[in-house]
C-alpha cells in the first residue's frame, strides 16, 4: 500500500477542522430578531409544541406561529418585558417578524411534519433539548443513516421514493 | 474509520463549507401577521364564488392555498355551467394578481382626459367625493350621475337605494353585447318580456340564426354543455344542428350544416323556413293560417333564396327537416343582435319555435321565473333580478343632458367602459370632461376612469361579496353567492361599501335606506329574510333549490303575429365603401375587458388561429379585387372612422363582407392590450335597432385599402396542417 503524499494528508487534515468548525457552527444558538425561549414556554409553562406550530399535524411544514398568535396571550402576560415590547410593537406596526431559520433540510428531501407526528414520533425526537432552550437550537444532524436507522426501527418504508420526490 | 470513509468526509465537508459560503439568500422565516381563516401551509381549500369575467353568471370553485388562489374551476353543483368553465373564467387569476392592478388612490395631477394621476390616501379620496356629494345634496341631488354595467343582486339594489334616496335617477348602466332585440321579440311573439331558458340539451333538432352560443352569446357554457348532451347523452338520438350565418364562427363550424347566408338577412331565412312548413302542413300550430294570410304566403323559398343567398332547395329540405324532428329549436343571437332589424330576426327565430309548438316543453324554451328567488323581496325584486338589457337609449339621453350640464357628479363603476365601447359619434370622452367631478370605481386604469378625477380602487370579484341571477340555467330560484376567497392584498374598498359608508356621512334619509354596516351584513340581513342558511349556501356557491317548474305561461303562445319584415340597412355610400362591416364579440376578449390579461391576449381565435392583434376577415374573392393578399396590413375605413388591422382571407366568409372582431385597440388599459391595431367600435355609426333601442352595430358600410403598418399578424400553427383557401375553393 502506498503512503498518502504529504498534501494529501495536509489537504484531510484541513477538511477534518472545517468539518468541526462547520458542526460547532450549526449548533451554536443563533441569534433572533426577538429573544424568545422555548425553555419558558415549553419546560417552565408547559406548553404544548403544537400550541404555536398548528400546522405540525396537517401539513408538511409545522408553521412559524404568526404575530396575531403571540399576541393572543402577551396582550395581558409579561407586557412589561423588553422582548414582549418587541412583539408589540411589530403587532402595532401590522409587520411580520423576521426569524431567522434554524433547522432545514435540503431541498431534495421532502420531510412531512404531519407523517411524523401523527405516527406518534415525538416532537423531541428530532428535535433534542429544543424544550430547555433559550432560542431555537438544532442539536442533530438530519443525515441520511440516521434518518434510515429510525425508519428501520419503526419499520416503515426505507424506500428512496418516500422521502426524495 | 477507515481511510477512504475519511476522505469522503473531509470532502462532502469541504464542498459544504466552499459552497454552503457562497449562498447568500436570505434564510428567514416570515409568518403572517394575521394568517388567513383556516390556514395551513400547503393545505388547499376550495371556495365556492360567482364568475364575473361576463354576464353569465357561472359558478365557480377557487382554489386557495396559503392564503393564494391559485386555480379556479367550475362549480359542479351550480345550475348554469355545471362544473365547466370557460377560458375567460380561467384567466380570472390573472385580474386578481394583475400588476397594473390600483392599490391606492388615485387623484389626478395633470388637465382632465391625460392619464395623470398621483397617488394619494382613502382619507383624501373619501373628503373629495363626500365634499362633492355634500355640495349638490342640498341644492341639485338630481345631478347626480351613476354610469356602470347592468348589475344584478343586492349590489345593485345598494346602488338603486342610495341613489333614489339621493334624489338621483337611476343607474344608467351599459352593456354593449345587451339582449334587447331578444326581450323586444319575445314580448311581440309570445308576450313576455324576458330571457328564456334553451333547453338544447333536449332538442332533437338546432336551428341557429348567427346565434354563436359557443362562444359569447347569452351563457356560453351553459349552452355549450347542453350542446354536447344534445349531441351525445341520448343513446339512439344525435341531434342535428344547422346554423345560417354571415360567417364561419367557432360554432358555425361545429354544426352539421353551415349554411352562409348574406348579412342582415337571418330573419328572413326563418321566415322561409315558416313559410314551407305552413305550406306543406307540417305544423300543428293554429296560428298557421292567421300567419299564412299575414303575408307568410310571399315569403316563398324563391324570393327568400333571393334575398339571402341560399339555394331555395337548402331552404326546404331544412324546413322539412326541423318539422320532422320534434322537439326542434330555433335560436338567433349576438350577430344578428346589432343589425337594425335586430328584432325582426329574433321574433322570427322566436315564430319557428311557435310552428314547432315548443313552448313550455322539454327540448323546447320556457320562461323561468326569476323573480322568485326573492319572495319576500317585494319592489325590491326587480333589481335584484334586471332584465338584461343594452341600456343603449339612455345612455344617448344622458349624454346630451351631459353636454347640457345636467350633472355636476358621475359616479363610474364596473367592467364597462363606455369610451372604448360607445361609438365616436356618441361624443362620450367629450361629454363625460364636462362634468365637473368624475369618479371612477375601477381597478385597472382604462380609457373610461382615465377621464376621472378620482379613481378608488375597488377588489376584483374574487375578494368581494355578492350575489348573483344568471340569465340562462336555471328555472329561477337558484342564486349564486360571491364571498372573498382570499384576503384582499390591495388597498382597494368595495364599491357598495363605499356608497353605504357615504350614506352614513350624508345622514337622513340616504342614511336609512342603507342601514347595514357593510355590504356583508346588507347580504346576510337579505338572505337571512329569505329564510336561507347562508353557512350552507356559501359552502356550495349559493342557493340551487328546484321546487318544480317555476315557469311563467305565455300569454300569446297561441297566436302570434307575423313580424314585420324589414331590411337591414347600412350607413356609407356603396360605391365609396363596398364592404358590409360585421363586428362579433371576441372569444376572448368580449367587448375588450380581457384584454389587458396576457393568458386572453394569448389565446388563438378558434377560427383564424390569430393571437394579440387585430385582423379583418374578408373573402378571396373579395380581397382578389382589392388587390388584398393574406397577412396584408390594411386600413379599414368607415364613414366615422378608420382603422389598422391585418387581412385574414377566408372562404367562409360572405362576399363583401368584413368581419372583424371586437376588443382589441386600446389606447389605456396597460401594456398587454396597447399596441394591438385599431378598435373596431370607432368604425361603428349612431343608430338603433328598430323595436329595440339597443345599438346597431352591424350597420355600416367600409372600404378596405392596403397600408404599411408595424408588426404582422401572428397565428398559431393549425394543428390539421396548413390549410390553404386555394385548395377549399
Amino acid at each position: 500500500m502506498q503512503r498518502p503524499s504529504p498534501q494529501a494528508v495536509i489537504a484531510a487534515s484541513l477538511f477534518a477542522f472545517a468539518l468541526i468548525a462547520a458542526s460547532v457552527a450549526s449548533f451554536a444558538e443563533t441569534p433572533q430578531p426577538v429573544a424568545y425561549s422555548h425553555r419558558i414556554h415549553v419546560t417552565d409553562n408547559k406548553i404544548d409544541c403544537r400550541f404555536c406550530h398548528s400546522s405540525a399535524n396537517k401539513s408538511a411544514s409545522a408553521r412559524i406561529p404568526p404575530v396575531e398568535k403571540c399576541m393572543s396571550c402577551h396582550r395581558v402576560i409579561a407586557t412589561d418585558r423588553p422582548e414582549i415590547k418587541k412583539i408589540a410593537q411589530y403587532w402595532r406596526e401590522k409587520k411580520p417578524i423576521y426569524w431567522n431559520r434554524v433547522t432545514e433540510l435540503p431541498d431534495y428531501v421532502y420531510f412531512p411534519h404531519m407523517r411524523m407526528v401523527n405516527a406518534g414520533v415525538p416532537c423531541l425526537t428530532c428535535h433534542p433539548g429544543m424544550d430547555r432552550a433559550d432560542g431555537a437550537v438544532q442539536k442533530r444532524e438530519f443525515t441520511m443513516g440516521w434518518c434510515m436507522d429510525c425508519h428501520k426501527k419503526r419499520g416503515v418504508s426505507i424506500d428512496c421514493w418516500t422521502c426524495h420526490i | 474509520m477507515k481511510r477512504r470513509d475519511f476522505l469522503k468526509l473531509g470532502g462532502a465537508t469541504a464542498f459544504a463549507a466552499l459552497f454552503g459560503g457562497c449562498d447568500n439568500l436570505p434564510k428567514k422565516l416570515v409568518p403572517f401577521v394575521i394568517p388567513p381563516e383556516n390556514y395551513t401551509l400547503g393545505e388547499s381549500l376550495w371556495y365556492a364564488s360567482v364568475c364575473r369575467q361576463c354576464p353569465a353568471g357561472c359558478g365557480i370553485v377557487v382554489r386557495v392555498s396559503e392564503g393564494r388562489a391559485k386555480k379556479i374551476e367550475g362549480n359542479p353543483l351550480h345550475p348554469v355551467n355545471s362544473g365547466k368553465l370557460c377560458a375567460r373564467g380561467q384567466a380570472g387569476l390573472q385580474a386578481l394578481y394583475h400588476p397594473e392592478r390600483l392599490g391606492r388612490p388615485l387623484k389626478l395631477s395633470g388637465p382632465r382626459g391625460s392619464g395623470k394621476f398621483t397617488e394619494t390616501s382613502w382619507e383624501d379620496a373619501l373628503s373629495i367625493l363626500m365634499t362633492g356629494l355634500k355640495k349638490i345634496r342640498a341644492e341639485a341631488p338630481g345631478s347626480l350621475l351613476m354610469l356602470a354595467e347592468p348589475m344584478r343582486g343586492h349590489r345593485n339594489l345598494v346602488v338603486h337605494r342610495f341613489l333614489r334616496a339621493f334624489g338621483a335617477p337611476a343607474p344608467v348602466a351599459w352593456d354593449p353585447f345587451g339582449h334587447d332585440a331578444l326581450l323586444a321579440a319575445n314580448e311581440d311573439v309570445f308576450g313576455i318580456r324576458d330571457i328564456p331558458e334553451y333547453d338544447i340539451a333536449n332538442a332533437r333538432y338546432l336551428l341557429s340564426f348567427s346565434g354563436d352560443f359557443l362562444e359569447t352569446w347569452l351563457s356560453p357554457v351553459h349552452y355549450g354543455r347542453a350542446y354536447g348532451r344534445m349531441r351525445q347523452e341520448r343513446p339512439t338520438v344525435r341531434g342535428k344542428f344547422v346554423h345560417f350565418g354571415p360567417r364561419l364562427s367557432m360554432t358555425a363550424a361545429n354544426a352539421d350544416v353551415f349554411l352562409p347566408i348574406a348579412p342582415g338577412t337571418e330573419g328572413f331565412a326563418a321566415l322561409g323556413i315558416a313559410h314551407v312548413m305552413v305550406r306543406e302542413k307540417l305544423t300543428p300550430s293554429p296560428a298557421a293560417s292567421s300567419l299564412w294570410t299575414a303575408g307568410l304566403r310571399q315569403m316563398t323559398p324563391e324570393t327568400v333564396g333571393e334575398k339571402t343567398g341560399l339555394r331555395p332547395s337548402d331552404i326546404e329540405a331544412v324546413a322539412r327537416e326541423f318539422a320532422g324532428n320534434q322537439p326542434g329549436l330555433a335560436i338567433a343571437g349576438d350577430g344578428a343582435a346589432g343589425c337594425t332589424n335586430g328584432t325582426f330576426h329574433f321574433s322570427a327565430a322566436a315564430l319557428l319555435n311557435v310552428l314547432a309548438g315548443n313552448l313550455g316543453k322539454p327540448g323546447g324554451l320556457s320562461f323561468p321565473d326569476r323573480r322568485s328567488a326573492f319572495p319576500r323581496a317585494g319592489a325590491d325584486a326587480s333589481t335584484l333580478a334586471p332584465l338584461p338589457e343594452s341600456g343603449f337609449a339612455s345612455v344617448r339621453n344622458t349624454l346630451e343632458k351631459m353636454r347640457g350640464g345636467a350633472f355636476q357628479v358621475a359616479l363610474l363603476s364596473g367592467e364597462t367602459n363606455p369610451a372604448f365601447t360607445l361609438p365616436a359619434g356618441l361624443k362620450f370622452p367629450e361629454s363625460l370632461l364636462s362634468v365637473p367631478l368624475v369618479v371612477s370605481f375601477s381597478s385597472f386604469l382604462d380609457e373610461t376612469s382615465s377621464l376621472s378625477d378620482l379613481v378608488l380602487p375597488v377588489p376584483t370579484y374574487l375578494e368581494e361579496w355578492g350575489d348573483d341571477i344568471a340569465p340562462a340555467g336555471h328555472s329561477g330560484d337558484a342564486v349564486g353567492l360571491l364571498q372573498p376567497v382570499i384576503e384582499p392584498f390591495r388597498d382597494a374598498r368595495p364599491m357598495p361599501d363605499i356608497l353605504i359608508a357615504a350614506a352614513k356621512e350624508l345622514g337622513g334619509p340616504v342614511a336609512a335606506a342603507l342601514p347595514w354596516k357593510n355590504f356583508r351584513e346588507c347580504l346576510e340581513q337579505g338572505y337571512t329574510g329569505m329564510g336561507v342558511n347562508l353557512e350552507n349556501a356559501r359552502r356550495e356557491g349559493g342557493i340551487f333549490s328546484r321546487k318544480g317548474s317555476l315557469s311563467r305561461t305565455a300569454k300569446r303562445a297561441g297566436n302570434p303575429p307575423l313580424p314585420k319584415a324589414i331590411e337591414a340597412s347600412y350607413e356609407g355610400d356603396a360605391a365609396r365603401y363596398p364592404l358590409v362591416l360585421h363586428v362579433y364579440p371576441s372569444i376572448a376578449l368580449s367587448d375588450g375587458r380581457g384584454a389587458n390579461l396576457s393568458w386572453l391576449q394569448e389565446m388563438p381565435d378558434p377560427i383564424s388561429t390569430a393571437v394579440w392583434r387585430n385582423w379583418v376577415e374578408v373573402h378571396p374573392k373579395t380581397a382578389e379585387s382589392l388587390g388584398i393578399a393574406d397577412g396584408d396590413g390594411v386600413v379599414v375605413t368607415s364613414p366615422f372612422g378608420s382603422m389598422e388591422a391585418f387581412a385574414v382571407l377566408h372562404p367562409a366568409v360572405a362576399k363583401g363582407t368584413a368581419a372583424m372582431p371586437l376588443g382589441q385597440g386600446h389606447t389605456r388599459y396597460g401594456r398587454n392590450a396597447a399596441g394591438r391595431g385599431g378598435n373596431p367600435f370607432s368604425l361603428l355609426p349612431v343608430k338603433d335597432t328598430a323595436g329595440a333601442k339597443s345599438h346597431a352595430r352591424q350597420s355600416t358600410r367600409v372600404s378596405i385599402a392596403k397600408a404599411r403598418i408595424k408588426g404582422k399578424l401572428v397565428r398559431t400553427v393549425n394543428v390539421e396542417g396548413q390549410w390553404k383557401y386555394e385548395n377549399i375553393l
